[in-house]
C-alpha cells in the first residue's frame, strides 16, 4: 500500500470549527442592501383547475413591491431529459400538489409580504385526486400532468441473461412482494435563495442547493435566459439528501421577483412547506420472483417495481433505471428481467433520498435472500458470501465489478456482530439481520457527465481550491484539500476552500450517486498535477535539470535522485509571480469516458468504476407486548477502496444506516383522501433521534480501486441501501414475523405476533 | 394552513400575582397568560388562537420554585420549568414518577422553557406531568379575584386543550403531599421514537403498602393520552386494593385499566393499540412503583 502524508489522515475538517461554533453563513443568513422579502401563497388543494387570480388588493397594499405567477415566465418546460421535461416554474393551468406555490409576493418585510397572501383571492375547480400508482394507472384516472399525455411518466424493461434457463435450473422459487412508503428527504436547513439582478441584468443567485449546476441549467432554460446571464454561488449548505438538486418554484419566483424590482429578494422557507410540498422518496410496490439451487445460489430473479412520485418526473427515471441495474449486484445473479415503471400522483413530487431507489431495491432483494435461506436452510451470512460479486465480474447488464472486498466484508461483519455465537444462544426477543448492498461511485448517465476543479497558486506559496462537487456536509472540501496538499506535496494547511462560483468552476453533474470523491477527486488530482508541471518546469528550469525527475514533498521541489539540488515550494510560487509576472492556475477535470454511456433502452452497459460494497448487521430488540423495537448495535464492513479520511468515512457509513432507521421504522408523509398532508410536522412525522440509533461498530476493508483517486472508491449511500433490509431480516430473528411493508411499526409487528400465535395454537391443536 | 409569523399583540409584564390578575380581569378573554410559550405561541403560528393580549408571568418571583417541608411535602411553583425539575434532587428523591415524567419529555431546549404550570393549563391530553400529579394526589394552587382555592390536579382537566383554570384565575403552585413511607409512584410512557416525542400512552402507579409490607393499603392509576382528559382507572385499582401484589394481579389490573380508557385512532396509533398498551404499560408502571418500595426497604 502506498505511503501518504494527508490522504488517509483524520486532518481537520475545513468548515469544522465554522460550523461548531455556528458562524458558518447559510442562505437564510444572507442580507443584501435593499433586500425585499419573499412569501409565497401555496395551494391548499391537491388538485385543482386555476380559474382565476385575483391580486389586486396585495398589489396595493404599501410595502408590496412585486406579485408573480405562473403567467409571469415564458411557458418553456424544463426537466432532468429531454423527454421527460415536465414542468414548468409555477402552475399556469392548475395546481398538482398540496402546498404548490402558485402566487409569490415580495414586500419590504415578512409581515407585509404574509399580509399580502391574505389579500390574494384565487379561483379553484377541483379536480379528482390521484395519490396512488394504482389510482394512475386506473382505467379513464385524471391525467396529473398537463404537459404529457400519460400518467406513466417513465418506464424500463430490461432483460439481461435467459431467464427462462435460469429459472429452469433452480430448485426452488419463491415469490414475493414488499412495499415503501413516502418519506422525506430529512435535511436540517429548509430551501432559501438570495437572488440578485445586477444593472446588466445579469442574476445572481445564492442558495441552498446541492447541485447548483443542475438548478443552474434547469432555471436558465426555464427562465429563457443563456447561461452566462446567470451566476449561481453557493453558500454553505445544511445538508441535502438528494433533496436540493432542482429548482423549485421558490427558486423561480425569488428570481422573477428580483427581476420586476430591481431589488435583492430573500425567500427562506419554514420546514412544514418542505414536509408539505418538497421532494420525498417514491412510495414503492415491488413484486420479486428468485430462483435458486439448493445450497443458496441464486439462478434467476425477476423484478416488477412501480414508483409513484408525485406529479412530475423529476429524477425519476434515473430512479426507475437504478433499481433495476442494481438488480446485477452485490450478487451474482446470472438472468435477470425487470420491468420498472414511475407513474404521476397528486402528492409532492419526488426526487429521491440518500442511496436512491437502490435502498429500495436492494431492501427488497437482501429481504427475499432471508425469506429464501429460511426456506432452504441455509445459513443467513453463508447465502450472502456464496452470492457476493468478486473482484473483476462482469454482472449480467454487463456491469463490470473491478474490484470486490464484498466476500470480506461479509465474513469480517458476520463476525464481529456475533453471529454463530447468537445461533446456539441468544435473549428472547432479540436477533440479527443483515443485508448487503454496491453503490456506483457515479454512474455516467448521459448529458453533461463530468466533474471540474480549479487550483489556484498564491504568491505565498498557497493553494486556493474551488470544484463543483458542492460541501453539503458530507466532507468534499476537506478531501479535495487533502488530496490536492498530497500531490502538491504541501501541509493540508497550505490549501484553502474556495467559493463554488459558477464564475470560476462549478462545471459538475451534482453531488449525488458517491460520485464527488470519485470524480472531483480524479479532477483534482489533474489539476494538481497541472500545477505540479508547470511549477517543475520553472525549478526545472533554474536548477537545470528536466522537469520531469522532480518530486514534490514537505514543501519542496528536489530532484529524485538527488534531493540536494532542490528548490521551495515558495521560492517556485514567486519565481513565477515575481519574476516571470505568471499567476499560476492548476485546470482539472475527469469523466468516465471509458465506460458505456447507460442504454435506456436495454439497460445494459458498464455504467460506472468503483462499485462501493457494504455488508451490514443489525442486532435489535423487540418487546412483544408493545411491538416496541430497540436497535442495538449496528456493524457496516464497506469497501470504499483507500479510505480519504477515516474519520469522515466512518461518519458516512454510519450516518447512513442512522438515516434509514427512520425509513424503516419511524417516518411516513401521510396523506388524507384528498392529497392533503396530514402530518406536515416535526412532531407528528417521526424523525429518529441520536438515542433511535444503535450503536455503530465500522469495520473497513482496504482494497485498491484501479481508476479512484488514490484508489478510493465512494462512500456514504451504500450503507443506506444495506439497513432497511437489515433491519427487517432483524426483527424476524427475533420474534419471527416479517413486515413486507415498510415503515415496521410496533402495531404491524403485534398484529403479526398475535396472527401467528393463533396459526401456531391451530396447528399445535 | 401553513406555520405563520406570530399575529399582533399587546405584551403586558406584571410584577405580582396581583398585577396579573388585574390585567386578566381587564382583558377578560382577550388576554392569555404566557408562562414558557412551547405551547402557545405555536397555536399562535398557526392562528389556532390569536389573543390580543399576552400577560408574561416570568418575573414573578413568587411562582417560582422547588421546596420541601416534613409535613406538607413538596411545593412546585407554577413557573418551574421541567429542567429544573429533571435537575432537581428533591423532585428525583421525593417525587420519583415526576421525575420520570419530566426526563423523557421534550428536547433539552424546549424543557429549558417549558413549565409544569403550562404542561397542566394547556391541558393536553397527552400532558405527561399529569399522571404522576395525579397518582401521587397532588393539588393545584389556583390565585383568582375571590382569593386562593385549591383543586386537586385530577379535577384540573375539562377536555382536551381544555382546563377548568378560569379565565380570571392564575396557577400559582402544585402541592404534593409528603408520600406516607412504604409509598411510591411511577411514571412509564409509549412514544413511536426513543425521545422527543408525545405520549401514545402514559400510565403512573402510585402504590402504598400496609406495615406487612406486602398488601397494597393504598394504589392509584392515572392514564394519559387515552381519553379526552388525564384520568384513573379506579375499577384496576380497587383489583389491587387490599390485596398482595403479584405479577398475575398487576396484569389482571392492567386489563381491567384497558377497558377504562376511550382513545381516538390518530396519526400516532389506533385505538385497539392503545388500549392494549394502556394493559401492558399499567401493568408495568404497577410492577415499577413496587419495585422502588422493594429497593428502599431494602437499602
Amino acid at each position: 500500500m502506498a505511503e501518504y502524508s494527508v490522504v488517509g489522515k483524520p486532518v481537520e475538517r475545513t468548515d469544522g470549527r465554522i460550523k461548531a461554533t455556528g458562524s458558518a453563513k447559510y442562505a437564510a443568513d444572507l442580507i443584501a442592501p435593499g433586500m425585499l422579502y419573499g412569501k409565497l401563497l401555496r395551494s391548499p388543494l391537491a388538485h385543482a383547475k386555476i380559474l382565476n387570480i385575483d391580486a389586486t388588493k396585495a398589489k396595493a397594499l404599501k410595502g408590496v413591491k412585486a406579485v408573480v405567477t405562473g403567467k409571469d415566465f415564458p411557458g418553456i418546460p424544463y426537466g432532468t431529459r429531454p423527454d421527460t421535461r415536465d414542468q414548468l416554474p409555477m402552475p399556469v393551468t392548475k395546481v398538482h400538489h398540496f402546498g404548490e406555490g402558485v402566487v409569490a409576493v415580495a414586500a419590504v418585510d415578512e409581515d407585509t409580504a404574509e399580509e399580502a397572501l391574505d389579500l390574494i383571492k384565487v379561483d379553484y375547480q377541483e379536480l379528482p385526486v390521484v395519490l396512488t400508482a394504482e389510482d394512475a394507472m386506473a382505467p379513464g384516472a385524471p391525467l396529473v400532468n398537463e404537459l404529457s399525455k400519460s400518467n406513466i411518466a417513465y418506464f424500463s424493461d430490461f432483460l439481461f441473461g435467459d431467464i427462462e434457463k435460469g429459472f429452469k435450473e433452480a430448485d426452488y422459487i419463491r415469490e414475493e412482494t414488499f412495499s415503501s412508503q413516502r418519506v422525506t428527504v430529512g435535511f436540517i436547513e429548509p430551501h432559501a435563495c438570495l437572488v440578485e439582478v445586477d444593472p446588466t441584468g445579469r442574476v445572481l443567485l445564492q442558495a441552498s442547493k446541492q447541485s447548483p449546476y443542475v438548478t443552474w441549467r434547469h432555471m436558465c432554460r426555464a427562465l429563457d435566459i443563456p447561461v452566462s446571464k446567470m451566476r449561481i454561488i453557493n453558500p454553505f449548505v445544511g445538508g441535502g439528501f438528494s433533496g436540493k438538486h432542482d429548482p423549485f418554484d421558490i427558486d423561480f419566483a425569488t428570481v422573477k421577483l428580483a427581476q420586476m424590482t430591481g431589488r435583492p429578494v430573500k425567500t427562506v422557507l419554514n420546514y412544514d412547506e418542505v414536509l408539505a410540498a418538497y421532494r420525498q422518496r417514491n412510495a414503492m410496490n415491488a413484486k420479486l420472483k428468485m430462483g435458486l439451487k439448493k445450497n443458496g445460489q441464486i439462478t434467476a430473479l425477476r423484478t416488477e417495481c412501480v414508483l409513484e412520485g408525485g406529479p412530475i418526473a423529476g429524477i425519476g427515471p434515473f430512479n426507475i433505471y437504478y433499481f433495476g441495474a442494481f438488480q446485477n449486484v452485490p450478487y451474482k445473479i446470472p438472468a435477470i428481467e425487470y420491468h420498472g415503471k414511475l407513474t404521476y400522483s397528486n402528492r409532492a413530487p419526488c426526487g429521491t433520498v440518500r442511496g436512491q431507489e437502490i435502498v429500495l431495491a436492494q431492501y427488497c432483494l437482501d429481504s427475499m435472500l432471508g425469506i429464501v435461506a429460511e426456506d432452504l436452510g441455509v445459513d443467513q451470512v453463508e447465502i450472502r458470501h456464496m452470492n457476493a460479486v468478486t473482484n473483476n465480474w462482469k454482472a449480467a447488464n454487463g456491469l463490470i465489478v473491478d474490484v470486490s472486498g464484498l466476500p470480506e466484508c461479509i465474513e469480517k461483519c458476520g463476525k464481529r456482530i456475533g453471529w454463530k455465537e447468537s445461533r446456539t444462544s441468544r435473549p428472547k426477543g432479540r436477533g440479527i439481520g443483515f443485508s448487503c448492498a454496491s453503490h456506483p461511485s457515479g454512474v455516467r448517465l448521459g448529458g453533461h457527465f463530468g466533474s471540474s476543479v480549479m487550483l489556484k497558486l498564491m504568491e505565498d506559496g498557497n493553494v486556493v481550491v474551488t470544484h463543483g462537487g458542492t460541501e453539503i456536509g458530507q466532507g468534499a472540501n476537506t478531501i479535495f484539500c487533502q488530496m490536492t496538499a498530497e500531490v502538491l506535496g504541501i501541509p493540508f494547511e497550505s490549501v484553502i476552500q474556495g467559493v463554488s462560483d459558477s464564475d470560476t468552476t462549478i462545471f459538475d453533474s451534482g453531488m449525488f450517486g458517491d460520485r464527488c470523491t470519485y470524480w472531483d477527486g480524479n479532477a483534482t488530482i489533474a489539476a494538481a498535477k497541472d500545477l505540479k508541471r508547470q511549477l517543475a518546469e520553472i525549478a526545472g528550469a533554474e536548477l537545470k535539470v528536466s522537469p520531469d525527475d522532480l518530486e514534490f514533498k514537505n514543501s519542496m521541489i528536489f530532484l529524485k535522485e538527488n534531493p540536494e539540488v532542490k528548490m521551495d515550494f515558495l521560492t517556485a510560487s514567486r519565481r513565477a509571480y515575481y519574476e516571470k509576472g505568471s499567476p499560476l492556475y492548476g485546470r482539472g477535470y475527469w469523466a468516465a469516458t471509458d465506460i458505456d454511456i447507460v442504454d435506456w433502452k436495454t439497460g445494459r452497459g458498464n455504467l460506472a468504476h468503483g462499485l462501493d460494497f457494504i455488508a451490514t448487521g443489525i442486532k435489535v430488540d423487540v418487546d412483544r407486548e408493545t411491538g416496541k423495537v430497540t436497535l442495538l448495535q449496528g456493524v457496516s464492513a464497506d469497501d470504499a477502496g483507500q479510505p480519504i479520511h477515516p474519520v469522515m468515512l466512518d461518519g458516512q457509513v454510519n450516518g447512513g444506516s442512522a438515516h434509514m432507521t427512520g425509513h424503516a421504522l419511524l417516518e411516513d408523509c401521510l396523506y388524507d383522501e384528498k392529497g392533503r398532508v396530514l402530518n406536515g410536522s416535526w412532531r407528528d412525522y417521526k424523525q429518529p433521534t441520536a438515542l433511535d440509533t444503535p450503536e455503530y461498530i465500522v469495520e473497513h476493508v482496504h482494497t485498491h480501486d484501479p481508476y479512484g483517486p488514490f484508489g478510493a472508491k465512494g462512500a456514504g449511500e451504500a450503507s443506506s441501501c444495506s439497513s432497511l433490509a437489515a433491519i427487517a431480516n432483524g426483527i424476524y430473528d427475533a420474534v419471527g414475523v416479517r413486515i413486507k411493508d415498510l415503515p415496521i411499526t410496533p402495531e404491524k409487528i403485534l398484529a403479526a405476533l398475535k396472527e401467528k400465535a393463533k396459526n401456531s395454537g391451530k396447528t399445535g391443536g | 394552513m401553513f406555520i405563520r409569523r406570530l399575529p399582533k399583540f399587546e405584551y403586558h409584564s406584571p410584577a405580582s400575582i396581583a398585577g396579573v390578575l388585574g390585567l386578566l380581569k381587564k382583558y377578560g378573554n382577550k388576554a392569555r397568560i404566557i408562562a414558557g410559550g412551547t405551547d402557545l405561541l405555536l397555536a399562535m403560528k398557526k392562528r389556532a388562537v390569536t389573543p390580543e393580549h399576552l400577560v408574561n408571568v416570568k418575573n414573578i418571583k413568587a411562582l417560582k420554585g422547588i421546596s420541601y417541608d416534613a409535613k406538607k411535602g413538596l411545593k412546585i411553583g407554577a413557573l418551574v420549568t421541567c429542567a429544573e425539575l429533571e435537575e432537581s434532587p428533591l423532585i428525583k428523591e421525593k417525587a420519583p414518577a415526576l421525575w420520570d415524567a419530566v426526563y423523557v419529555m421534550a428536547s433539552p431546549q424546549v424543557k429549558t422553557l417549558a413549565t409544569i404550570g403550562g404542561n397542566l393549563c394547556s391541558a393536553v391530553p397527552s400532558a405527561d406531568t399529569a399522571p404522576p400529579l395525579i397518582a401521587m394526589g397532588a393539588e393545584a394552587v389556583l390565585s383568582g379575584p375571590k382569593g386562593e382555592h385549591i383543586m386537586a390536579v385530577e379535577k384540573l382537566f375539562k377536555g382536551p386543550a381544555e382546563s377548568k383554570v378560569a379565565r380570571s384565575e392564575i396557577l400559582t403552585h402544585i402541592r404534593i403531599p409528603k408520600q406516607p413511607e412504604r409509598s411510591c409512584a411511577a411514571y412509564l410512557k409509549l412514544m413511536r421514537r426513543a425521545a422527543m416525542d408525545l405520549a401514545l400512552v402514559g400510565v403512573a402507579a402510585y402504590v402504598c403498602l400496609d406495615a406487612d409490607n406486602k398488601t397494597c393499603k393504598e394504589v392509584r392509576i392515572a392514564l394519559g393520552a387515552v381519553a379526552p382528559t388525564p384520568i384513573r382507572a379506579p375499577m384496576a385499582e380497587k383489583l389491587l386494593s387490599g390485596k398482595e401484589i403479584s405479577a398475575a394481579l398487576a396484569e389482571e389490573a392492567g386489563k381491567v385499566a384497558g377497558t377504562v380508557c376511550s382513545p381516538i385512532t390518530d396519526l400516532r396509533a389506533s385505538l385497539g393499540y392503545r388500549c392494549d398498551m394502556v394493559e401492558v404499560l399499567t401493568r408495568r408502571a404497577v410492577m415499577a412503583a413496587l419495585a422502588r418500595i422493594n429497593n428502599r426497604t431494602t437499602k
